[in-house]
């Protein structure tokens, strides 16, 4: 009996010191390696380098010194989420005349691309935002992306997107891909973006 | 489907009015405000929703509150509505804390809690925007994430 005590007392020991928090800092799929702080109440870790790790086994104790793993111990770890993971969402945008819904007539051809691409991955979850430059109030604007997001959601429905599929949304000049002043013509701003998840 | 607020508060009184005349109709409504949906699957999962446990399948939409629990050899996929991928792994346990993505006024935050389990995540437009805003919580730790992909294992 009181071997079978100190067997537990062991055991759980164990168990104690395999519990908590294992961070791993690993490339994006463009490559990409960002950064990551892990805190407990006693202090912080920031891991900022590829494969970078560490390990919070208590609340109240520092995460341990950040440690490298090699591909085999992370695939190891994580193979099995890795495997798993869901294909990256795809983004376009396509562009337009100033002041207008009128696609550019080069970006007419790449929404018969674009839909295909949706097709490929059975997705019925995608994002149409609409975007003008800050030509004009805010208001007026607002109105021009709408028009110009619901231009792109009635080709690609035209095409034969189910129109319960897509989620329409615009931001008027509030969301700029290059910064301006107010009242500066940007054609790169005057965009819907399309995000297929 | 337009998602603007004036349109939205609309709506939410048109509800509100539906509700006292008639049952609640939930569904119409948070469709509208789904936050990620479910694309790849592998059995045995639940979702919690509103404290009542919904099937997992593949096309299914998450919302802010939204409990995942994975069971042994099973593993889910999701993208989040601003293009952030997560990959769960078996025993897994992951709560949607917190989802906000308003890009256009650069009002956005994403917490989440990961109480056991295995978890792959790559950051999306909420990472871009405020990269202080993704967070996870784990029994031991809080991890801020500055991009982009990062691995979690919870024992």
């Amino acid at each position: 009996m009181k071997n079978c005590t100190i067997f537990f007392a062991i055991v759980g020991l164990l168990l104690a010191g395999c519990s908590g928090t294992t961070v791993v800092l690993v490339p994006d799929a463009t490559g990409k390696v960002g950064k990551v702080s892990v805190t407990t109440k006693a202090g912080q870790q920031v891991l900022s380098q590829s494969g970078a790790s560490t390990f919070a086994g208590k609340a109240d104790k520092i995460p341990t010194q950040v440690k490298v793993l090699d591909s085999t111990k992370i695939q190891n770890m994580f193979g099995t989420v890795l495997a798993n993971e869901p294909a990256p969402p795809l983004h376009y945008s396509i562009y337009f005349q100033f002041g207008s819904a009128e696609l550019l007539p080069e970006s007419k051809p790449l929404l018969i691309k674009i839909f295909k691409s949706i097709e490929e991955r059975k997705s019925c979850d995608t994002s149409i935002i609409g975007h003008s430059d800050r030509v004009g109030d805010n208001n007026t604007n607002k109105g021009i992306s709408l028009a110009r997001a619901e231009s792109v959601a009635n080709i690609l429905k035209s095409i034969g997107l189910a129109g319960n599929c897509l989620d329409v949304r615009y931001y008027g000049e509030n969301d700029p891909v290059v910064a301006t002043a107010d009242e500066v013509a940007e054609p790169k701003n005057r965009r819907v973006e399309i995000e297929v998840r | 489907m337009i998602k603007m607020l004036p349109c939205f508060v609309k709506k939410l009184k048109i509800v509100i009015i539906l509700g006292l005349t008639a049952v609640l109709h939930q569904p119409a409504l948070a469709d509208e405000n789904y936050i990620g949906m479910i694309k790849t699957y592998q059995p045995l999962a639940a979702v919690l929703h509103a404290g009542k446990e919904i099937p997992v399948n593949i096309g299914a939409k998450l919302y802010p509150g939204d409990t995942v629990i994975t069971q042994t050899d099973a593993a889910v996929g999701i993208i989040f509505m601003d293009g952030s991928v997560l990959s769960l792994g078996s025993e897994t346990r992951f709560e949607i804390v917190d989802f906000l993505f308003k890009p256009a006024e650069r009002n956005v935050s994403f917490t989440s809690k990961v109480s056991k389990g295995t978890v792959a995540f790559t950051s999306g437009a909420i990472g871009r925007i405020s990269p202080e805003s993704v967070k996870f919580i784990t029994p031991t730790s809080t991890l801020g994430l500055h991009g982009t992909k990062v691995l979690i294992e919870v024992k």
